[in-house]
């Protein structure tokens, strides 16, 4: 298992080493002069000139790769060309609220996509299984931000319960300072008014950005199911009389889930995507949110950072999908572990 | 008289598949005593799992229908009980082992858990309470019931952490471990090594007679059933044509399926053994190879280092003539394939030399006529053949990268096709339209198509049936002798070698330890291996079986000891 | 053991035909068998033949350009405008049948650059392993590791927001899914004894790539190219969405649906019909992708 994990963790740094990289040599070929956009356009040529010399901009491409390289591992992003703060103070204000959300809707995708597979491969081809189909269909080609549109004009008109903007209601008065993670603390604190209130705000949100998941898992999670029911030990252990509850939900899923887990992990860059649109929906003072914002003033340290981030989100939750596909299936880190 | 444990009276069944139904059933009668050891045997397709699934009750229905039919366990109608107390019976009553050892285990659970698991809802169905210890005790128990005995190690271990053979024997543990009185085993060993599987074999009819169990066993091999059957069924297409007693089938077969199939089976001793010579009066030698090595690297660890080599083969030395059909004999992973892999030039030997026809092998594979000389047909047509190319397509590859006009190509696809009694208007479809048989014949057509003189045939009859092998020996023998071939043939079937090949060489392990003309090592075999070997393949007839070499239980498994990866 | 006659063949190829259909056969049956393909084919059909013939079809061409008509701003879907009209009183339903051309332009724009160029990387990957492979699947492997949104963003940002760009920035992302498809593909089929029997037949590795490895994904590119198509049309229109995309006032669906959205909840329609005709479209996609996936029953 040692030497499994470990060599997940080296893979996985190496992909998070390769985008800083590409990254950095995408913001340096990228037209326009990022000085210039710092100082406006109003700014004289000397001036520019001056900020290129402290930016370090005139340094020999790979001095300024190292330099940018030396930072990353300091935590340190480089300013914000346009708010002049240091990026990473920036980021790591509106992270939580992102973090929460993902989070969020992760634990949506698999507490609802997972079970609903597995019926639908044991009910296969009953009316269980074409209403899942139905759902997943809806899921996945509807857009975020269409279902997003739909589900704030239903809660304006139907569900007044769930509120259309922000995080929590300002007026509750609850700082999160423990986990940052608005749920978890209200719980911590046993503040049930205010965990109530969040996980309105975070409701709707998380459904218009699970959507396209659930019903994506779901599918996968009934394939799997099926494939993995035509196995010759499913049938040996029938013909053992190992009841049909626990094979189903002990033998078969345990090996059914690898599919949708991998499946999870590589698409949460797309997850975090479109976080960006749906937090910009609901207004949702995210990452995302920020990342927009930057995105469309041009701010490339703040974009960079933000790409960067998201990479780190995504090599850590493949980590941990690695570790959980490690403990599920023995033959992962026996087969990366031993030899051959 | 003694009473019927089991007894499957006028079975019918079919599926239905894209709308269509077919019948894969009809009318099967057939009765297991007790204590008794009853033989089911056809080709595949037959319908024999079929019936046996129907009796575990684990067909899936739809796709099937059981239109009609009786199956009488202890008297009680199976297929008329509801679902708790058909589960009653299910791993106490009957207990199944399936063919493929290693896929019959839950991959992601230790052996330990998976036994206690089948212990455990047992007694939940009787209302037992055993706790961990006395389960593991029982399961220790069985273990050694197959004579398995590093119980701590083979326990914590995972289905793909333990070898083949062993993986059967534990197989044989878990259907046991309920105490069955019924056995039902579909082609157990088929997946493993001759000597490993009359190891298995002999086993299963100790523990038959020691535990007083009913046994029916399911097989296409006419020369396991021989062995382990009082009594034989004779399955084809559905139906059960010919049923009596095991010495009455094999020494008056009456139908004429049953007698085919008896003929098939080559002989391994007797009057029938065709002793094979090499045509040429005098050959000269076409392939020397000496001190042949190769050894792959094996990495380990965090940063994949090469921390071993791994001999596929060492120290080979083999001399083939012009003419010859050579056998190179061995089980699975004794180097045979590696061999033929250098030979066509897709591995490089690490040390040694191979001469053909006085030129060096290094120097030739850089030859583009290298491939007119030695071309190579694979075991499975099914995957030899891209099956998204037409026959016409995959016959022209080989000439389109000689020189060949496109007008050539089409007249030499035609003649090709002739040559293996395959009909012009086949070249226009696809493999997947072609039966097995016909299959292997575009193979054998496209290592023909540059007028090679040497041809590797690695395992060519392995993956068809046994009717249809003999018909594509028959075609390989016949151009042989129209085109003058020499072949190098690789197989573990020895009695089919032992009427296909003038000479042979074993392989054990990596190396060869044993070779000469085929008739001297089976008349009288030197290497203990080669003796184990010859001694392990069932035969047919009791002449046959008197005639093979004379093995103690004690030698073979020494020689397995020796084979065994743990 | 005689030669075997004619006769004998035919029942050998019985023997093996006797228990399935032929292929073609069974692929038909499923499609045909399958309702949600045939409604699949009938939307894609639909969305491409609104596309092309748009001037000829919609109520109110004009309504595609910078056309305006306060004395109608804002009125609900009746029997003159179905879907309504927009903040300056166009024809939402025509705009959104125009926006149709250029929702399919970007399919064709991307797809067409991202699938050969993601096919031919994976084969090399598969084909020849090694460090080929190495490079090859790490590279994917960090272009995987990027938010894709985000990163469209950040160059249509950089480049100026318009179709072309958009169009760059997705195809620059896109290709990664069809190598990875790709590759598995090849690295199964190069288990196969075929690509080793054509080595030792003398085939370049251009012949083994092409002729002999492609065919066998052409089914599992089909249908990719299909469930792909409704995917970049939502990511298109997230695009535009966010204002990174299309500009005004050329109609495109995600830009409509953007406008749309200023005007919730009172004018629902601005923003909810574009919106479901982006879903529409994707819809037809995805079942058609689904029906031919279960036809020719490929993994992807």
């Amino acid at each position: 298992m040692f030497t499994y994990l470990l060599k997940r963790t080296v893979t996985l740094l190496l992909v998070f080493i390769g985008l800083a990289i590409l990254i950095f040599i995408i913001a340096r070929i990228v037209p326009g002069d990022p000085a210039r956009i710092a100082l406006g356009p109003l700014a004289s040529a000397q001036q520019v000139e001056e900020m290129r010399q402290e930016m370090g901009l005139n340094d020999p491409f790979f001095v300024q790769l190292w330099n940018y390289l030396a930072g990353l591992v300091q935590g340190d992003l480089g300013k914000s060309l346009l708010t002049s703060r240091p990026v990473i103070d920036d980021i790591l204000g509106a992270l939580p609220a992102t973090f929460e959300l993902v989070l969020f809707t992760v634990f949506l995708q698999i507490t609802l996509s997972i079970p609903l597979g597995v019926l639908a491969a044991v009910y296969r081809d009953s009316w269980v299984d074409n209403f899942t189909r139905i759902i997943s269909l809806i899921g996945v080609v509807t857009p975020g931000f269409v279902l997003a549109i739909i589900l704030q004009l239903l809660a304006s008109y139907q569900f007044s319960f769930f509120p259309v903007t922000g995080r929590v209601d300002p007026g509750l008065n609850f700082e999160p300072d423990i986990t940052r993670l608005i749920l978890i603390d209200s719980l911590i604190k046993g503040r049930s008014d205010v965990f109530i209130d969040a996980f309105s705000h975070i409701f709707l949100p998380s459904i218009a950005l699970a959507a396209a998941g659930i019903g994506q898992v779901m599918r996968i999670t009934r394939s799997a199911m099926i494939e993995v029911s035509r196995f010759d030990f499913i049938e040996a252990s029938r013909a053992y009389g190992i009841p049909e509850r626990v094979v189903t939900f002990g033998y078969m899923l345990r090996i059914a889930s690898v599919a949708p887990l991998t499946i999870l992990g590589l698409e949460f860059a797309s997850l975090i995507g479109n976080a960006f649109v749906v937090e910009f929906v609901f207004s949702w003072p995210g990452i995302a949110s920020y990342g927009v914002r930057t995105i469309l003033q041009k701010d490339l340290n703040a974009v960079i950072g933000v790409v960067l981030v998201s990479g780190i989100f995504f090599v850590f939750a493949n980590l941990f999908i690695d570790i959980l596909l490690g403990i599920i299936d023995p033959r992962h880190r026996i087969r990366e572990g031993s030899s051959k | 008289m003694q009473e019927n444990i089991l007894e499957v009276r006028d079975l019918n069944i079919s599926f239905s598949n894209y709308g269509k139904t077919s019948k894969v059933l009809r009318n099967v009668n057939l009765n297991v005593l007790r204590g008794e050891r009853v033989s089911l045997i056809g080709q595949s397709g037959s319908g024999k799992t079929v019936t046996m699934r129907t009796i575990i009750g684990t067909l899936p229905t739809p796709p099937a229908i059981i239109e009609s039919g009786e199956i009488l366990y202890e008297r009680k109608n199976l297929l008329a009980l509801n679902r708790i107390e058909r589960n009653k019976i299910k791993g106490s009553g009957i207990s199944i082992i399936l063919q493929d050892p290693l896929l019959s285990f839950n991959p992601v659970l230790t052996i330990l858990r998976q036994m206690e698991d089948i212990i455990k809802y047992s007694d939940v169905r009787r209302g037992l309470s055993r706790g961990h210890k006395e389960r593991k005790e029982l399961i220790c128990e069985t273990l050694a019931k197959v004579q398995l005995f590093d119980n701590e190690r083979i326990l914590d271990s995972y289905p793909i952490m333990l070898s083949g053979g062993m993986r059967q024997r534990v197989l044989i543990g878990m259907a046991l471990l309920n105490q069955p009185k019924l056995l039902i085993a579909d082609e157990p060993g088929t997946a493993l090594d001759v000597t490993t599987q009359k190891e298995i074999l002999d086993l299963l009819n100790m523990l038959v007679a020691n535990e007083g169990l009913s046994l029916l066993f399911i097989t296409h091999n006419l020369g396991v059933v021989r062995e382990m059957a009082d009594r034989i069924y004779v399955m084809q297409s559905g139906k059960i044509v010919e049923t009596n007693h095991r010495e009455n089938i094999f020494n008056t077969p009456q139908d004429p399926y049953t007698i085919s199939l008896m003929e098939s089976v080559p002989p391994l001793y007797g009057k029938k053994v065709i002793d094979v010579k090499n045509s040429n009066p005098i050959p000269d030698e076409m392939i020397k190879i000496s001190n042949l090595t190769k050894s792959f690297p094996v990495r380990t660890g965090f940063l994949n280092r090469i921390t071993s080599e791994n001999h596929a083969v060492k120290s080979i030395n083999l001399s083939i003539n012009d003419g010859d059909i050579f056998g190179i004999a061995g089980e699975s992973g004794s180097g045979k394939t590696t061999i033929a892999k250098i030979l066509v030039g897709l591995h490089q030997p690490s040390a040694g030399q191979i001469r053909i026809n006085k030129s060096n092998l290094e120097q030739l594979v850089e030859l583009k006529d290298y491939r007119k000389l030695i071309q190579i047909v694979y075991q499975n047509p099914g995957s030899s053949l891209n099956r998204k190319r037409t026959i016409a397509q995959i016959l022209s590859v080989p000439l389109k990268f000689s020189d060949y006009t496109d007008k050539m190509i089409k007249d030499r696809t035609n003649e090709l096709l002739n040559m293996v009694d395959l009909p012009i208007s086949y070249s226009s479809m696809y493999p997947h339209e072609l039966s097995g048989g016909q299959k292997q014949r575009v193979a054998i057509a496209r290592a023909l198509s540059l007028k090679p003189k040497i041809i590797v045939l690695d395992e060519p009859t392995s993956a068809l049936d046994v009717l249809v092998q003999g018909t594509v020996i028959d075609l390989l023998q016949r151009l042989k002798k129209e085109l003058g071939l020499t072949y190098i043939f690789i197989s573990h079937d020895l009695s089919l070698m032992r009427n296909f090949c003038n000479k042979i060489a074993i392989m054990f392990k990596g190396e060869i330890c044993e070779s000469g003309e085929t008739k001297d090592i089976f008349s009288n075999p030197k290497h203990l291996y080669t003796k184990a070997l010859i001694s392990s393949i069932p035969v047919i007839s009791d002449l046959e079986e008197s005639l093979k070499p004379k093995v103690t239980d004690e030698e073979r498994s020494m020689v397995l000891q020796n084979t065994r990866k743990i | 053991m005689t030669q075997p006659s004619g006769q004998e063949l035919n029942s050998e190829r019985d023997l093996g035909q006797q228990r399935s259909l032929t292929s073609g056969q069974m692929a038909w049956f499923r499609f045909r068998s399958n309702p949600s393909s045939i409604i699949g084919a009938f939307i894609v059909l639909s969305v491409i033949f609104l596309a092309i013939f748009a001037p000829l079809i919609a109520p109110s061409p004009q309504s595609a350009g910078s056309f305006v008509d306060f004395i109608n701003r804002h009125s609900p879907p009746s029997k003159d405008f179905w879907f309504g009209t927009d903040n300056v009183g166009r024809d939402i339903f025509s705009r959104v049948i125009f926006g149709y051309r250029v929702s399919l332009g970007l399919v064709i724009g991307v797809l067409g650059f991202a699938v050969p160029f993601g096919v031919f990387l994976g084969l090399l990957a598969g084909y020849f392993g090694n460090w080929t492979e190495f490079v090859i699947m790490r590279f994917t492997d960090i272009m995987l590791a990027i938010p894709p949104l985000a990163m469209a963003l950040a160059i249509t940002a950089v480049l100026s927001p318009n179709l072309i760009n958009a169009m760059i920035a997705i195809t620059m992302l896109w290709w990664t899914w069809h190598t990875r498809l790709i590759y598995r593909i090849v690295k199964a089929q190069m288990n196969e004894d075929y690509v080793e029997a054509a080595k030792v037949s003398g085939a370049s590795h251009f012949h083994i790539m092409f002729r002999e490895l492609l065919p066998n994904c052409v089914s599992a590119i089909s249908v990719k190219i299909s469930l792909d198509a409704g995917f970049v049309i939502l990511f298109g229109a997230a695009l535009s969405f966010l204002g990174l995309g299309v500009q005004p006032p050329t109609p495109d669906l995600g830009t409509m649906v953007s406008t749309g959205s200023e005007y919730l909840p009172e004018y629902w329609w601005e923003a909810l019909m574009p919106g479901l005709a982006i879903l529409y479209a994707i819809l037809g996609f995805n079942l058609l992708g689904d029906g031919l996936r279960d036809m020719m029953d490929v993994e992807v």
